[in-house]
């Protein structure tokens, strides 16, 4: 389970002019463990590992700010939209409570 | 002799039934009732649902209007539940939605999921796969930077086991 954690996906659209709003999405590995797990081996309780901050960042500016908790999907994937009004980087970062960050940049290139 | 020992071979199977059934049904008892105590004191207390709100919004009436929740009727698989925020509220730079919760009624923490938006995003529309314990209400309430409440609620089956039930 731990292999692959912070693998990112992102896709937009193949095409958009100046000025549309696209859906982004993008896809993490990560378990999401809810705390309330047990490992059926050991009998033990998995410890609570889950992603709590996701920014979005367009230009250099801040965008979207979401707060997640145990109860997002293991592999969270997400769409949300955005006015491709300018040629910039969109800047996605997560960020989980063991203090790990992960992040991953696309081109919005406008046509 | 032939006649005495059927008699006593079911004899013996009737009281080594008997015994088995006793021996088996006690310890499961025993071990059912053992890990239901562990778990219940593993367990969070669940939060109810209308205090979250209450936490979160205070006194404030959310108007049920101009959001769409799309979610699946029945979900066969309650750890992964597609959900879709769809809204036809203005996202200009005066006017424009600040935040969206996620609530799940029936979770030990009902609040899911929030973003906050800008102007930026052109559209207050989100999606994403949300975890559910049971079948339960699933709420989605947005904020406008005015601190207008709208929202939308559907009810989402959960059938554990995948049978469709």
């Amino acid at each position: 389970m731990a292999k692959g954690i912070g693998k990112i996906k992102i896709r937009t659209p193949r095409r958009y002019k100046k000025g549309d709003v696209i859906p982004i999405k993008a896809l993490i590995t990560h378990p999401m463990e809810t705390g309330f797990r047990k490992d059926k081996k050991t009998g033990k309780r998995i410890p609570a590992y889950y992603i709590s901050d996701v920014n979005v960042f367009y230009g250099g500016e801040l965008i979207t700010q979401m707060q997640w908790t145990i109860a997002v999907s293991a592999n969270p994937f997400m769409t949300f939209y955005l006015k491709a009004d300018k040629d910039a980087p969109l800047k996605i970062v997560w960020k989980d409570i063991k203090g790990k960050v992960f992040e991953k940049t696309v081109q919005i290139k406008p046509q | 002799m032939k006649e005495g020992n059927t008699y006593s071979r079911r004899q013996f199977m009737i009281m080594t039934g008997l015994a088995c059934a006793a021996v088996v049904s006690s310890s499961s008892l025993g071990t059912l009732f053992k890990t239901g105590v562990a778990e219940a004191a593993e367990k969070p207390e669940k939060e109810n649902i209308n205090d979250v709100l209450k936490k979160y919004f205070g006194d404030r009436k959310v108007e049920m209007s101009h959001v769409k929740l799309k979610t699946p009727i029945i979900a066969e698989n309650g750890a992964v539940v597609p959900i879709t925020i769809i809204s036809d509220l203005p996202m200009d730079k005066d006017n424009y939605v600040k935040k969206i919760y996620i609530f799940v009624d029936e979770n030990y923490h009902p609040f899911t999921a929030s973003a906050e938006l800008s102007p930026a995003n052109g559209k207050a529309s989100l999606a994403l796969r949300i975890k559910m314990r049971k079948t339960s209400n699933v709420r989605a309430i947005l904020e406008t930077n005015k601190g207008r409440l709208y929202g939308a609620q559907k009810t989402v089956k959960v059938t554990i086991g995948g049978c469709g039930g």
